[in-house]
């Protein structure tokens, strides 16, 4: 527990601490010379005084010097709470950083408060021992600095209700130092009330030593105070629905179900909405996550439509409904560019193979590769030199919005760049020898396992030729001299995977060994997400946001929204012509939190302090001055039993 | 007068009071004391029988011609007391609070005392004891001799270690008559020691009376603030904390004077504990008067 002192500068009084001891040893310095007859007495008495009556002296001295301490102490105003700790009471200036992302809304343990309200209630009662100093309030959903004008608004306004949204905690770190820089508030602190969920922190994220250097580099000794509200989840459940798209007259939805307690199966009961229709269904969850397929009919009905999945109600409200939305059945497009061959024929097999989908490839040679539609296509194969130029810029975009690429080696050689990648040196295996892919990611990435475990089997895989690639990037599968067989690039919200073999019988048997189309078609299925995700959104996404002349409303019946913070609350919304579904982002059903020591390599040579509020104070502090004062007269009282005690026994003798 | 222990009013008070002794003393002169021998004064003793040998003029002829049995009449013999003032003169006897010093105190009572001893046709002697040096007035029932007491008295000056014990030991190998040895002393020293020299007398069959002088503030130890303290026999010093020692000093003071008590009582000496700040006249006002024979005992 630490204490804070609204008066620091009576501090300095403690310095008076000192005086009984000084006036003890003045005195002892300023004795009298005696002749004394009775010597053998006051020797023996002084040698059997050493110990207990020393020790009796000493707590004599103590309590005076506590006495006089807890006097200061209590003229001080001191403050009883970790979370404002030493200097927080000489402040101007907070600003306040909420968290109101979804994973706030999680109930305290044992109450039936959110974390979020909590957060609040404690931040209220801490400013309110400030003496109401001036609060400016950064939310995590607007990241826009705002005055509140009363701690006692806090809990009233629009910008600290509940949201769908995440938080950037970096970044709203960096926003409340650009605002310091920009306003400068006089003596501020920083204050996070956040549940240190570790996706909202963000660790691995470069920005970190930014955000110390500015925190250092303010012109005042700036304090970051982290209010943490990493109570443990229990009995919560968390549904999303990952992918929604309609195939025929039916509705496909890929949900997933999370729960926060992993103990033995459990039945849960689903609530189905489309279009206004409700339907029930039960699901057993066995383990902690669970994802299924659920095919939903649509009847004759045409068009789009949207909906939403809901279980019952637990321990987070927020994360126990999805909503969807659906447009038009379409078939998918694969551009392939590629110098032609048998490599070309197995790409077009892949991506289009016979009797599977409605899937169309359209084959391009690489001087037509202008020709791509790059807004419908679902998947771009790319076996040609790596583009350059308008095409590349284009290929860029297509990938940074959401699209699928999948780049294969060109025969020849080339010495051009793509994405910070370039292929580089064409090697031949050894005589009677292959090259094996001996490891790759089973839970990651095109070559992944099955729903069902089912492993590719890319042992099967052999290859006589190969082509090395050049770049930063995360490779995925590894041939058995572990130079790399398929990395993948993020760019964006989209995804490019450079393999390094042909499905040419001159290079390796890619095509027939069962792993081109599994990977193909994973491919395709990331890339047509995008088209899936034209009604789907993440909640506070730019996406989600309208633009000029569109106005927002809300179709679905799950619930209402305030105009004001509809933008950051998931829904299935009108805005202007779109029809757009906005769920929490997938990060919110992590529960993972930021240990204390990655937070202290992230914030390490700043001032900051943490306070885990369990949920069980009212305040974060609370002035404790009386006790002080009883503290007190308890030194005192002993003080002067101890100083009397000896004197009637005197009398008595 | 000469002498500033001496105070004659006091002497004139004191004087109708006698000094008796509490055991049968040998004198050399007849007196107003017990004697252990028999002797020829009017206080009946007792009948025994006559034996061969005995003064035929002390037979009691009206018992005879009562008894036909010849009987010696006993009669007590009377003798005068020789009395021995043993003066501690050891550093710690120079100690003074308030009031007179311990030594000073001593002269008042040595002094006033043995001239009511002399004055009564007893003999007075002093004997002052220090640790190196030892001054020795043989008991005389001459006026003059009383100059030569108090001329001692007055030059003595405390100083050193005591020599009590040596001196105690000392006067009852020496001393082979009968007296009274009047102790005056703060009897800071080894107590079994001087339990001792106390038997040592008591053997001898001496009258033992001890005057056993502290000061007030020995007793009290009532100090404000911290204090040096140095020893007035050696010069060592110790600084203390009244408060912090009072208690235990009080303990180890107040075991003494009880240990003394006890010593002086196991040897019937007669004991008297006194403060310096006390009027030295009551004190010998009490002393002769608790000494005098009670009603119908000799």
């Amino acid at each position: 527990m630490i204490v804070s002192f609204l008066q620091q500068s009576f501090l300095w009084g403690l310095l008076a601490v000192s005086i009984p001891v000084i006036v003890h040893l003045l005195n002892r310095r300023r004795h009298r010379t005696v002749q004394w007859a009775a010597m053998d007495f006051l020797l023996k008495a002084t040698r059997e005084s050493r110990g207990r009556k020393k020790l009796k002296y000493i707590i004599i001295l103590t309590s005076r010097a506590l006495a006089i301490a807890a006097l200061i102490f209590a003229i001080s105003r001191p403050l009883l709470g970790g979370f404002l700790g030493w200097g927080g009471a000489e402040i101007d200036t907070v600003i306040l950083i909420l968290d109101r992302s979804a994973s706030m809304e999680q109930l305290v343990e044992g109450g039936d408060k959110s974390k979020r309200l909590g957060a609040i209630a404690s931040v209220q009662k801490s400013l309110e021992s400030l003496n109401s100093r001036r609060l400016i309030l950064i939310d995590s959903a607007s990241a826009i600095p705002q005055n509140v004008p009363s701690p006692d608004a806090l809990d009233e306004l629009s910008s600290t209700s509940p949201t769908d949204t995440r938080a950037s905690i970096p970044s709203l770190i960096s926003t409340a130092i650009d605002f310091i820089s920009e306003n400068s508030p006089g003596r501020t602190e920083i204050w996070v009330a956040s549940d240190l969920q570790k996706s909202d922190w963000a660790p691995d994220q470069g920005s970190w030593d930014a955000i110390r250097t500015g925190l250092n580099d303010l012109p005042q000794k700036t304090t970051l105070r982290v209010l943490s509200m990493a109570s443990p989840i229990e009995d919560n459940i968390a549904i999303s629905i990952l992918s929604s798209a309609r195939s025929n007259d039916e509705l496909v939805l890929n949900l997933k179900l999370t729960r926060s307690d992993a103990e033995g199966p459990l039945s849960i009961p689903i609530t189905f909405s489309v279009n206004g229709t409700r339907t029930a269904d039960q699901v057993t969850l066995i383990g902690q996550t669970y994802q299924f397929q659920k095919r939903l009919p649509l009847g004759n009905k045409e068009g789009s439509g949207y909906g939403f999945a809901s279980i019952p109600a637990d321990t987070n409200p927020r994360d126990n409904v999805s909503f969807f939305a659906y447009g038009d059945d379409a078939p998918t497009k694969t551009f392939l560019v590629s110098e032609g061959g048998e490599s070309a024929t197995w790409l077009t097999l892949a991506s289009v193979p016979t009797g599977f989908g409605r899937g169309q490839c359209i084959e391009l040679m690489p001087n037509k590769a202008h020709e791509i539609d790059w807004q419908g296509a679902a998947l771009v194969i790319w076996q040609a030199p790596l583009p350059t130029g308008p095409v590349a810029q284009q290929f860029s975009r297509y990938i940074e919005e959401g699209g699928a690429a999948m780049m294969l080696p060109l025969r020849g050689e080339s010495d051009t760049t793509f994405l910070g990648m370039q292929w580089g040196e064409q090697s031949i295996s050894p005589q009677g020898q292959y090259f094996i892919v001996e490891e790759w990611n089973q839970n990651d990435g095109p070559l992944r396992n099955g729903m069902e475990g089912t492993t590719i089997p890319l042992p099967k895989l052999k290859a006589i030729r190969r082509k090395s690639i050049v770049g930063e990037a995360t490779t995925l599968a590894s041939w058995d001299d572990d130079t790399p067989f398929l990395v993948r690039r993020i760019i964006g919200d989209g995804t490019a995977i450079f393999i390094t073999t042909l499905p040419d019988y001159s290079w390796s048997n890619l095509g027939d060994a069962d792993v081109l189309l599994p990977t193909t078609q994973r491919m395709i299925k990331l890339g047509d997400s995008r088209f899936g995700s034209a009604f789907a959104a993440i909640t506070g996404s730019p996406k989600s946001k309208i633009s000029s002349g569109e106005i927002r409303s809300r179709l679905d019946t799950h619930a209402r929204s305030v105009s004001s913070n509809a933008p950051y609350e998931a829904g299935v919304w009108k805005l202007g012509e779109r029809l757009l579904a906005t769920n929490r982002p997938a990060s919110e059903d992590e529960w993972l939190v930021l240990e204390p020591n990655k937070m202290e390599s992230l914030l390490e040579g700043t001032h900051y302090k943490l306070f885990e509020d369990t949920g069980n104070t009212d305040s974060l502090a609370r002035e404790i001055w009386q006790a002080l004062l009883i503290a007190m007269l308890i030194f005192l009282a002993v003080e002067a039993a101890l100083c009397l005690q000896p004197k009637i026994k005197n009398k008595k003798s | 007068m000469k002498y500033d222990f001496l105070d004659p009013k006091a002497l004139t008070r004191l004087g109708s009071i006698p000094l008796e002794a509490r055991e049968a003393m040998t004198g050399n002169v007849a007196g107003r004391h017990r004697s252990p021998h028999r002797g020829s004064s009017v206080e009946f003793a007792e009948y025994r029988k006559y034996v061969q040998g005995d003064d035929t003029r002390r037979l009691d002829w009206k018992a005879y011609a009562r008894s036909d049995r010849y009987y010696i009449k006993e009669f007590e013999a009377d003798t005068n007391l020789r009395a021995y003032f043993v003066l501690d003169a050891s550093g710690s006897m120079g100690f003074s609070a308030a009031n007179d010093s311990r030594i000073q105190f001593a002269r008042k009572l040595a002094a006033t005392l043995s001239y009511l001893i002399v004055d009564q046709g007893d003999a007075a002697g002093l004997y002052v004891c220090q640790e190196k040096n030892h001054i020795e007035i043989p008991p005389s029932r001459r006026a003059a001799h009383l100059n030569h007491i108090f001329e001692v008295l007055s030059n003595t000056e405390p100083v050193g270690e005591t020599g009590l014990i040596d001196a105690l030991h000392a006067i009852a190998e020496k001393t082979s008559q009968r007296a009274l040895v009047i102790i005056l002393s703060d009897l800071f020293c080894d107590t079994n020691a001087l339990a001792d020299a106390l038997q040592h007398l008591r053997y001898r069959k001496h009258d033992i009376a001890v005057f056993h002088m502290l000061d007030k503030q020995e007793i009290e130890f009532n100090f404000e603030r911290p204090h040096r303290f140095v020893d007035m026999e050696d010069n060592t010093s110790v600084v203390a904390e009244p408060a912090l020692i009072a208690e235990d000093y009080h303990k180890a003071i107040h075991d003494f004077m009880q240990t003394v008590q006890t010593k002086c009582n196991d040897v019937h000496a007669d004991y008297h504990l006194i403060t310096t700040d006390q009027d030295y006249e009551k004190i010998i006002h009490n002393f002769l008067i608790t000494r005098l024979p009670k009603k119908g005992k000799k």
